[in-house]
């Protein structure tokens, strides 16, 4: 294969936003070195104006439709790029924002925080715009480089650190199942480009080699049985951490998955289908059974999204076009859901410095607000009506419905209601139970608006849907012609051609 | 296709969306009294609306009126659309005017929370008449399940029993798991539309929308699959037998506004002639289901009345003569005659007055004992006349006896029954005489004969608000049991259409041109 790099300018706008964020971080490293008495939080500031700076960079790109490819396919420029790139980019905004107050925790390298925080959405930035094996792998592993530190932040307590080497041994440990797949894929096809492997046959190799990618990108959406690593991870990282672990690498590795199921492997959907079907049941299932037990706000949502992730892959699972529609909806609902509800745990936990269920008691009376807001966040994490959450598991559903998904539909309702028996404790536990402490919690500035604008993105997607369906839409237009086999839709209502 | 009046200012909204922004200006208010008269006034202005609609309702119309609609997600054919016809429009007249009784009744007997409790009332409210004027049936689902959350507030803070967090619980969890299936349901419907709409090249690939779903041919296989889910969802709500164990629970444990708005407004039922039937009438015709359903019916009017006969607390009795009652309206539904459907329609506005009316009266009995128990009670009507004369009256008309409004109802659902299948209509008819004997039972020990030990002294009898509230009720129960036909002319014309569709509804569901009359 041979390979010529000849870039001209207009291909390098295609990189712009990747460009952009590269030398802001360049930047903010030089500040943050430069001017040791810098208070931090303003280089949070700086960092989120860098970030919102590329965020219009690439909310142009969607208007104009500036779309393309680069370095021989590897790299990717079309509108669910841009769609996840937003994605990535707008969790980090209200990651760091979060992060302010909790920074202080830190003993050292508090500025570093931040570089790191960027550098990890660099890294998935180009995830979502990874066309080949190779640059998957690349811009995977670089952004969890980043995570790797980012989780073990809090150096003197036991229970980050511990997170960090699970994450870190279970982590590489699928960066090599994921490199060895890689390996058998161009052993088998000699192709590393998704679009060229679509019309290989399947032999043996090519299947062992794909079911190990599947593998390593399953561990990092968190689906079961790929997810042991996620509830002490959750748990042991700094929240901001753990907030941004639960939401970014879990879009980025979707918009992969996406490419590799729908693009690269299109043709063999009648098999596929099952091994997604059966993932979704057992990480919808174990996930919302086990948060039942849990005592610990940040392990409940830790199995709530393990859960969730199993709703997302039902969406997958219908792999159509519609499918793929719902999935971008559902993570636009679930990003402001789970940031938002991430938040108020922060700022609980700042104010009481735990995170037991059982630290909520009262919750109501101490804090209104922070109570309120909570209730919409579990409420749109449960799939009530109007929250934009309800709109989204109803997309999925509807969706998977079409393709003749019963099982896997029943299986996500029966989830529904167990899913609600554990978000109502936290609810109970909040505005039942009179608190043990009366005096109210304050927020920072900061951290209110985080969670304003996650109880905003949760109203409106809810209420208003249209413009963001209108926005998916677009978005997945490239699956418009992927016409997969369906064996198992309905067929067509035959009293219709009487 | 219907008929559409399309109204000229959006009062259903109004009527919609009053209460719960009535409920956020609530928030606002500090003092307590003016909370209770802020929420008084807002559900005085919601009656007052709800009478303007049915005021100026056309009466003997099949037609949906007060049509208003707006497309709200294209990309999955949601759209915002309200309207009334001749099944729904009693029941909004009947929900404003029970939450004005509930707010009147609260107002001394809720003292602690006042202003969240008022709130989750009118919130309740706005959802309930959600239920009533949705015709998309996604906007039907989106206030179906957030009743959900004012209930279990209600059930959860101001219950007065000791299970009151168990019976909250049961009755998200049980109405969840009924209405997932529902969901399902209104799923295959939408992706039925769907296939027909990419046959015939409409312009619109999705819908929810009831009447764009009417049109459309559904394959009977399909309808009964779609028919049983949707099934768990009205059946859980309503409750029908045997999925009723929710409710003694939620009605003991629950306050009273909270078991009055539960019991008083049947919504599972509703949901059966507005959506159920028109939308799937092969499968609401079939053999199987009208034996299964009409079975089920059978069921709770005999288990509901024995259930009854032995129940000491006078609350727990109400529950079971709860589920006895809509036994008789499910029975009239699926006699699937003219008579049948109409006696079960005005069957469930009766409830309401005369249902609702007996936990006001457990109510007055429990701000007097502190407890509804039989043990507390007896030969009262000696120190509380007035409260023992509505009692009697209330009673009698949920019992139906002529002359009260109870009686109508159940004769024409009895005379459906016996059209349709007179076997289920015999057997039927013994509802009627356990339902005289629980109640008159219970009455006889409480408030006839020697006066009971437990009962103090110094009772005084109703107050003025407890005067506002029966005297009210009274007044509805007389008038539709001595003149129901202007009640009965607001629902002629739609119930004629229901059961044109059902009868003719070969040549109608393949009137694919959209003109045809009636549904």
């Amino acid at each position: 294969m041979s390979f010529t790099l000849n870039l001209s300018f207009s291909d390098l706008l295609l990189l712009l936003p990747e460009i952009l964020l590269t030398c802001w971080l360049c930047v903010v490293i030089t500040v943050d070195f430069a001017s040791p008495r810098l208070p931090k939080e303003r280089l949070a500031y700086l960092s989120v104006a860098g970030l919102l700076v590329t965020l219009g960079c690439l909310a142009w790109f969607d208007v104009n439709h500036v779309t393309g490819t680069l370095f021989g396919d590897m790299f990717v420029l079309d509108r669910m790029a841009i769609f996840f790139k937003i994605f990535v980019l707008a969790s980090t905004i209200l990651v760091i924002l979060s992060s302010i107050q909790y920074v202080n925790r830190f003993t050292l390298f508090r500025g570093e925080y931040y570089v790191l925080v960027i550098m990890s959405a660099l890294g998935m930035m180009f995830m979502a715009s990874s066309n080949d094996l190779l640059s998957v792998f690349v811009s995977l592993e670089f952004s969890t480089l980043g995570f790797y530190i980012l989780v073990s932040y809090l150096r003197d307590d036991l229970a980050s650190n511990e997170a960090g080497l699970k994450f870190f041994i279970l982590g590489v440990f699928a960066a090599g199942l994921f490199a060895y797949g890689i390996s058998l894929v161009y052993g088998e096809t000699g192709k590393l480009v998704f679009s060229d492997m679509a019309s290989a046959p399947a032999t043996p190799g090519l299947i062992i080699g794909f079911l190990l990618i599947f593998a390593a990108l399953g561990f990092k959406i968190g689906a079961v049985p790929f997810h042991s690593w996620i509830p002490d991870t959750y748990h042991g990282a700094p929240t901001p951490v753990t907030a941004f672990l639960s939401i970014a690498p879990k879009g980025a590795a979707l918009a992969i998955l996406l490419r590799i199921f729908l693009v690269a492997l299109g043709a063999f959907k009648p098999t596929w289908i099952y091994l997604l079907v059966v993932v979704s049941i057992v990480s919808m299932t174990y996930g919302n059974i086990v948060a039942i037990a849990q005592k610990n706000i940040k392990r409940l949502l830790a199995y709530s999204g393990i859960a969730q992730i199993g709703n997302v892959l039902i969406g997958l699972a219908a792999g159509t076009k519609m499918g793929s529609d719902a999935i971008l909806f559902y993570l636009l609902a679930y990003l402001f859901a789970n940031i938002g509800a991430f938040a108020v745990v922060i700022a609980v936990s700042h104010a009481i410095g735990r995170d037991e269920i059982e630290d909520y008691r009262g919750l109501g009376r101490r804090s209104p607000f922070l109570a309120f807001a909570m209730l919409l966040f579990l409420l749109s994490l449960a799939g009530v009506p109007p929250l934009a959450g309800f709109i989204g598991k109803l997309y999925i559903f509807v969706a998977a419905i079409k393709e003749g998904l019963y099982t896997l539909i029943t299986v996500g309702l029966i989830n529904i209601v167990i899913s609600m028996y554990y978000y109502l404790i936290v609810v109970k536990q909040m505005y039942i139970n009179e608190p043990t402490d009366p005096s109210p919690i304050s927020i920072s500035g900061p951290m209110r608006a985080v969670i304003y604008v996650g109880l905003a993105g949760t109203l409106v997607i809810g209420v208003y849907p249209q413009p963001f369906t209108d926005w998916v839409v677009a978005a997945t237009v490239m699956f418009a012609n992927f016409v997969a086999p369906s064996a198992l839709a309905i067929p067509p209502n035959p009293l219709v051609g009487s | 296709m219907l008929e559409e009046l399309t109204a000229v200012f959006p009062i259903l909204s109004c009527i919609l969306f009053l209460p719960v922004v009535g409920a956020l200006v609530l928030w606002l208010v500090d003092d307590e009294d003016m909370v209770r008269s802020s929420a008084l006034t807002i559900t005085l202005v919601e009656l007052a609306l709800s009478i303007f609609v049915l005021l100026r309702f056309v009466p003997e119309s099949a037609a949906m009126q007060f049509t208003e609609r707006v497309r709200w997600i294209p990309a999955l054919g949601i759209s915002y659309h309200l309207a009334v016809d001749g099944i729904s429009v009693l029941f909004v007249g009947l929900t404003a005017f029970l939450t004005v009784l509930v707010v009147v009744y609260s107002w001394d007997t809720i003292r602690h929370q006042v202003k969240p409790y008022m709130m989750c009332v009118l919130a309740l409210e706005t959802t309930t008449m959600g239920v009533f004027l949705s015709l998309d049936l996604i906007l039907f689902f989106v206030f179906w399940e957030l009743m959900l959350i004012p209930s279990y507030f209600l059930i959860k803070l101001w219950g007065g029993g000791a299970e009151r967090h168990y019976a909250a619980l049961k009755f998200v969890i049980y109405t969840l798991l009924g209405s997932v299936f529902m969901l399902v349901g209104i799923a295959l419907l939408n992706i039925n539309y769907h296939h027909w709409a990419s046959l015939h090249h409409s312009d619109q690939a999705y819908s929810f929308d009831f009447l764009d779903l009417l049109t459309v041919p559904i394959p009977i296989n399909q309808q009964l699959l779609i028919f049983w889910l949707m099934f768990m969802g009205f059946a859980f709500k309503a409750p029908v037998f045997p999925f009723h164990t929710w409710l003694p629970d939620a009605l003991l444990e629950g306050p009273i506004g909270m078991a009055v708005v539960l019991a008083g407004l049947k919504l599972g039922t509703f949901g059966f002639i507005r959506f159920s039937i028109p939308l799937l009438p092969d499968a609401s015709k079939s053999e199987t289901v009208v034996a299964i359903v009409m079975g089920l019916g059978l069921c709770a009017i005999l288990y509901g009345a024995w259930m009854a006969l032995v129940q000491a607390d006078f609350r727990r009795l109400l529950a079971y003569s709860s589920v006895s009652h809509l036994g008789f309206v499910v029975v009239g539904l699926f006699a699937l005659n003219y008579q049948g459907l109409q006696g079960s329609l005005l069957t469930m506005i009766n409830l309401g007055f005369s249902t609702a009316g007996l936990f006001f009266i457990a109510g007055f009995l429990y701000s007097r004992q502190q407890t509804t128990q039989l043990s507390a009670f007896g030969g009262m009507a000696k120190q509380v006349p007035l409260l023992a004369t509505f009692f009697l009256l209330i009673g009698l008309a949920s019992i139906g006896l002529p002359g009260t409004n109870g009686f109508v109802g159940e004769f024409l659902i009895l005379l459906g029954a016996f059209e349709a299948k007179w076997l289920f209509g015999s057997i039927a008819v013994l509802g009627v005489i356990f339902g005289a004997a629980y109640f008159l039972w219970y009455y006889e020990r409480s408030m006839l004969g020697p006066l009971g030990k437990a009962v103090k002294s110094t009772m005084s009898d109703l107050q003025l608000r407890e005067m506002v509230i029966a005297v009210s009720l009274s007044i509805m129960i007389l008038w539709i049991g001595l003149y129901p036909s202007p009640f009965l002319r607001m629902m002629n014309g739609s119930v004629q259409a229901l059961v044109d569709r059902l009868h003719h509804e070969k040549t109608a569901a393949l009137d694919s041109d959209r003109t045809g009359k009636g549904y």
